[in-house]
């Protein structure tokens, strides 16, 4: 087991590694000098260079890597080219937001398609099989950000249950953040949970054909004792990975819905970054949404050994 | 309830009378009758389609949706069908228990043994947890997998197939029913597990007096274990009666049919054996890598062949027998150039044998293969013509157009096939037909060598001994030399004239074949030969 | 047991998801293709006393805060939709399955472990992350969400390529073509791809929609195509503003999208009925 995890975790901090050259070339080969650009057209010369002098920019690209991963993993996140502030600040202040959205809608969707998906795959060919298909179906064909739109113009503009956009921070209170939180989780979940829920029925239906069923059958357990006994666990398996890629389109998903509900979140602050040309923001925020999808992947890794005994003894 | 020891004097435990089966439409079973009395062994002996698991399944209505059931089955007196479905649950795993061919998949791979055996005993109620343990630890000790080496807590995968079937007959005899039905229990295991299974089914049934239904298709199980015997085909019983009574009368012509089959010799008077050796592997040695241990440790390896030499000659046919993963696949690929070897030489006509793409074509097109499985064999993408044409490849002056229709035409019909054949999809063929398909595709370049790798394993018996018919009549015909591949003993020995026996990656004991049958030397040969189960002659 | 026997029912099944959804997806081919020489009304001119009708019988889907037509509108977002899928799709495929065949006919190899990480590593980059760091380099546009989009269909087919493919290379009719003296790459070609078509055909359909759904998604954050280039994700961000106003702005080309999504959905799910008995009986 430890052999395991030792061997994940590795190829995790390896993923991360590659990703973050990745990154750093990528913004390298922008062109411009973000220097010049932050100073505006009229700046002499030497300020220009004091300033990139002051950023760091000087240097050669290997040592400002170097520096850049440093201080990553440092939690220092560089200077904000725009605002001049602390990017760790910034970044912090903004994951406040996002993270709870992604975990809350992953949350629904989990919730909502745990049930749903037995529910189908005990009752195989049932009408309610049939109705839970049919929408699931129509789930995954909407787009959320779309979804987000009618919810608005339901919710909160015609019944007015929510409001229509904005969050009032923590501070305001853990439910008033929840419930600002409340349609985007909603939003963005539905779809994710239809997909789930259809990988959760056909994972179960594909395990009620395995040899093992039918021995537990034999033993005199009925069809639905040896759905939960033998069947649920091992059909967790393929739930599982689904689980973990849903994570990082939450993440992503969470970037163009928070546009929607004019959120303060992660993806807003990207966007900005992009038209004001504040690389560095850019960089972090990307960087730091692969490294939370490489940890999840790491994280659905460690899970799949603690439902199946054969990839815990695993050498 | 757990029963113990009732008193069994009931005349029969088990009375299936008029048993109709029809899935979708289809007939299945037609009017299957017979009983099963208390410490009595019931062999069902069919080939594939004979309905003989259907009928297992049946007696405990474990059935694929759309089945239609009708008849009597009378377990102690109870009727079974139209039972309802909890009924029924209380009667499978206690009154009756199930054992099935594939003890690989079987089991639920993550849960321990221990839990499975358990949940026998405490699905049907009245005991704690602890308690149905208990019975697991016992049942377990009773089937041969003792405390020390077997604990509750170990997993499927960590035990062997034999291990697992063991696993899977506790399950079934956890609560002593009054009847157990194995469905092809050692069918997917090696011969002298084979004969372990059978030995504790045996005994399970004299101490337990239960009765017991075994099914295979093979009439040389059940010929030393059953003490009735029913045979069955298209559905329906053609014959039953006391083993010795019916395999002595034969009265049935199926039953003819079937006993000569099993024990097929074909006619192999004309082979024109000479002493030009054609394949000569010296010193043979082919090691895995095995997944590191340790991350940053030495690789490992496994010596799947181990120091391996032998020659075959021109006009030979040659068996090499050994149980499932003693090496006798990865020497064939070896032999076939299909891996690097690490180790020895390999040389046919005196020409090196290598894996790479150095290797000549002319030296390739020496040797062609037939391997086991009839429905994996074929790209079911492409037509017969094209399957066997495909070692053409190997051919620089290769026919085209008419002459390679004719070619084709020729050799489908050399294997008993029609030259019309060649325009047909293989899904339109059988088993049996399949098998002759391949064996055209080997034949179609005129090898030198033809390697059978387990060829005839997967076959009925009836379509086997005419696979054997017609590979004895192509050697005179095609000028052959064969290595026969098998576990079968028995079907190695009516067709080889010297035969390797092959141990843990090591060759034990050659010789010609007769000779290591009546006289094996090396006690493993000896413990394979004891096992075979015998047909009375 | 004969081959037609078993066939039928399949087809019948197949064809109640498969038909609906090949008649959706011809439907919004075809507006693409009208719209190249014929929309209702032409969708570069402004018309602002016009601006914001519901919809009518002249304008059927009503009219944008410009007083476009929303219905011409909506054909020729159709051509953006399916060009921007179509050719993400293609990258997918035209990079993803030579790397899959390849790692699979080198299982084991340096080169499959190092393809395969590849994959692992692209999975953690979001369609939306790739499409945001190549336009803080390249700038927004439409051909920038091809390139994001079809970067992420890669490892997509790159795995399923390399999965079904290592089971076709154990099986044994590939063994009789390498005894035949065939490559690696003639066996990919003549053995591997055609018997994974099927799937192929099946995911790429699933990729289709998904590249649908994420170019709807890039456009309307400002990513995808840019004005005037009409586009389905667009029109709805210019929809949010008006929403109290002019609810049918958001409605229109939401159901383009969720309509075309359903049609391929349905499409992929008939197909792999009728190539897969196992789930045909589903």
């Amino acid at each position: 087991m430890l052999r395991y995890i030792l061997k994940r975790a590795l190829s995790l901090v390896l993923s991360l590694v590659v990703a973050s050259i990745l990154i750093f070339v990528t913004i390298e080969i922008v062109p411009g000098d973000p220097a010049s650009y932050m100073l505006g057209l009229n700046a002499q010369p030497d300020t220009i260079e004091n300033l990139r002098r002051e950023l760091g920019l000087d240097k050669t690209p290997v040592a400002r890597y170097l520096s850049w991963v440093g201080g990553l993993v440092q939690g220092d996140f560089g200077t904000s080219y725009t605002y001049r502030t602390p990017v760790a600040d910034m970044v912090a202040d903004r994951l406040m937001v996002s993270l709870p959205l992604a975990l809350y809608a992953l949350l629904l969707s989990t919730a909502i398609a745990f049930p749903v998906g037995v529910l189908a795959a005990t009752r195989r060919g049932s009408v309610a099989d049939w109705s839970v298909m049919g929408t699931t179906q129509l789930g995954i064909a909407i787009p959320n950000f779309w979804f987000a739109l009618l919810l608005v113009l339901v919710f909160a503009i015609n019944l007015r249950w929510f409001s229509a956009g904005g969050f009032p921070g923590w501070e305001a209170g853990f439910f008033a953040g929840l419930k600002a939180l409340t349609l985007p989780a909603v939003a963005l979940a539905l779809p994710q949970a239809s997909i789930l829920s259809r990988v959760m029925r056909s994972s179960l239906l594909d395990t009620l054909d395995e040899d093992y069923i039918r021995t537990a059958r034999a033993k005199g357990l009925s069809r639905r004792q040896a759905l939960w006994r033998h069947a649920l666990r091992n059909a967790m398996i393929p739930v599982l990975t689904i689980l973990g890629l849903q994570f990082s389109f939450l993440l992503a998903g969470a970037i163009i819905i928070e546009n929607v509900f004019f959120l303060p979140g992660l993806g807003r602050l990207v966007f900005q970054a992009i038209t004001q040309r504040d690389l560095i923001v850019v960089e972090s925020v990307v960087m730091l949404l692969v490294f939370a999808v490489v940890l999840i992947t790491f994280l659905v890794d460690v899970a799949y050994a603690l439902v199946d005994p054969r990839l815990r003894q695993q050498a | 309830m757990i029963t113990t020891n009732s008193n069994h004097h009931t005349d029969a435990q088990l009375r299936v009378n008029g048993l109709n089966l029809s899935i979708h439409e289809t007939p299945i079973l037609n009017s299957v009758s017979f009983d099963v009395r208390a410490g009595e062994v019931l062999g069902i002996v069919g080939e594939s389609g004979s309905g003989k698991s259907m009928t297992a399944y049946s007696i405990l209505q474990l059935l694929p949706d759309g089945s239609s059931l009708s008849g009597s089955v009378e377990l102690e007196g109870q009727q079974l069908i139209g039972a309802s479905e909890s009924e029924l649950c209380d009667v499978r795993g206690d009154v009756v228990g199930m054992i099935f061919q594939e003890p690989m998949t079987a089991l639920n791979p993550v849960q321990t043994i221990g839990q499975q055996v358990a949940e026998t005993v405490y699905i049907h109620g009245g005991v704690s947890r602890r308690a149905a343990l208990k019975v697991a630890r016992e049942t377990l000790n009773r089937v041969g997998l003792p405390e020390a080496e077997f604990a509750l807590d170990r997993y499927p995968h960590e035990l062997s197939g034999g291990q697992r079937q063991r696993v899977v007959i506790a399950m079934a005899i956890a609560l002593k029913p009054r009847l157990l039905i194995a469905d092809e229990p050692t069918t997917a295991l090696d011969v002298t597990t084979q004969a372990q299974i059978l030995a504790v089914l045996k005994r399970l049934v004299l101490e337990d007096r239960m009765a017991l239904i075994l099914i295979t298709h093979d009439l040389a199980v059940v010929a030393n274990v059953a003490d009735h015997l029913v045979i069955m085909r298209h559905g329906n019983i053609v014959e039953q009666g006391g083993v010795q009574e019916v395999l002595a009368t034969k009265a049935h012509p199926y039953t003819r049919q079937l006993f000569e089959a099993s024990g097929h010799k074909p006619d192999r008077e004309g082979t024109s054996l000479t002493d030009k050796p054609l394949l000569k592997v010296d010193g043979l040695i082919r090691d895995y890598r095995l997944p590191r241990t340790r991350l940053f440790g030495p690789s490992r390896y496994f010596r799947a062949v181990d120091d391996v030499s032998f020659q075959l000659h021109r006009g030979e046919s040659l068996g090499l027998v050994g149980e499932s993963g003693c090496g006798k696949s990865t020497l064939t690929r070896a032999i076939l150039g299909l891996d690097t070897i690490q180790g020895g030489v390999i040389t046919i006509d005196g020409e090196t044998v290598n894996a790479h793409h150095t290797m000549a074509l002319s030296l390739r097109r020496k040797m062609q293969v037939v391997f086991q499985d009839p429905y994996g064999s074929f790209n079911p993408r492409h037509k017969v013509n094209r399957l066997v044409a495909e070692p053409f490849h190997l051919v620089k002056d290769a026919p085209t157009g008419n002459a390679l229709r004719a070619v084709i035409a020729e050799v489908l019909e050399s294997v008993g096939l029609a030259a019309s054949d060649a325009d047909k999809y293989i899904h339109e063929f059988s088993g049996g037909q399949r098998q002759r398909i391949a064996i055209a595709r080997a034949l179609v370049i005129k090898p030198a060598l033809i390697i059978l790798d387990e060829a005839v394993s997967a076959l009925d018996v009836s379509i086997r001994a005419q696979i054997l018919d017609l590979l004895a009549s192509l050697v005179d015909t095609h000028d052959l030399s064969y290595l026969f591949i098998s576990h079968d003993l028995s079907v190695v020995r009516s067709i080889t004239d010297r035969v390797l026996v092959m141990k843990a990656g090591k060759l034990v004991e050659q010789g010609p074949t007769e000779q290591v049958f009546l006289h094996p030397e090396h006690p493993y040969t000896q413990s394979l030969i004891a096992a075979v189960p015998q047909l009375p002659d | 047991m004969s081959q037609s026997n078993v066939n039928a029912p399949a087809w019948y099944t197949a064809s109640r998801v498969l038909i609906p959804g090949l008649l959706l997806v011809a439907l919004v081919i075809l507006a693409a293709l009208v719209s190249f020489v014929w929309t209702p009304f032409d969708v570069t001119k402004l018309n602002i006393p016009a601006k914001l009708q519901t919809p009518n019988t002249t304008h059927w889907f009503g009219t944008d805060h410009f007083g476009r037509d929303i219905f011409s509108m909506i054909m020729v977002g159709a051509r953006t939709s399916l060009a921007v899928a179509v050719l993400a799709v293609g990258i997918g495929l035209c990079v993803g399955i030579p790397l899959g065949l390849t790692a699979a006919s080198m299982q084991g190899s340096l080169l499959d472990e190092i393809i395969m990480r590849g994959n692992d590593l692209v999975f953690a980059f979001p369609a939306l992350l790739i499409a945001i760091m190549i336009t803080a380099v390249f700038g927004p546009g439409a051909v920038n969400a091809i390139i994001a989009i079809g970067i992420f269909n890669i490892p997509v087919f790159a795995r399923l390529t390399r999965g079904s493919a290592l089971s076709l290379w154990q099986r044994d009719f590939v063994l009789a073509a390498r005894v035949s003296g065939k490559g690696a790459t003639r066996i990919s070609i003549e053995h591997i791809l055609p018997n994974i078509t099927n799937l192929l055909i099946v995911q790429g359909t699933i990729q289709f929609s998904l590249g649908i759904l994420a170019e709807a998604g890039l456009s309307y954050v400002g990513l995808g195509a840019q004005p005037p280039t009409p586009s389905w994700g667009r029109m709805l961000a210019e929809s949010q503003t008006l929403i109290t106003l002019a609810p049918h702005l958001a409605l229109f080309p939401g159901f383009a999208i969720i309509l075309t999504v359903l049609g391929l959905n349905l499409t992929g799910d008939g197909l792999r009925d009728l190539s897969d008995p196992r789930i045909r009986r589903r």
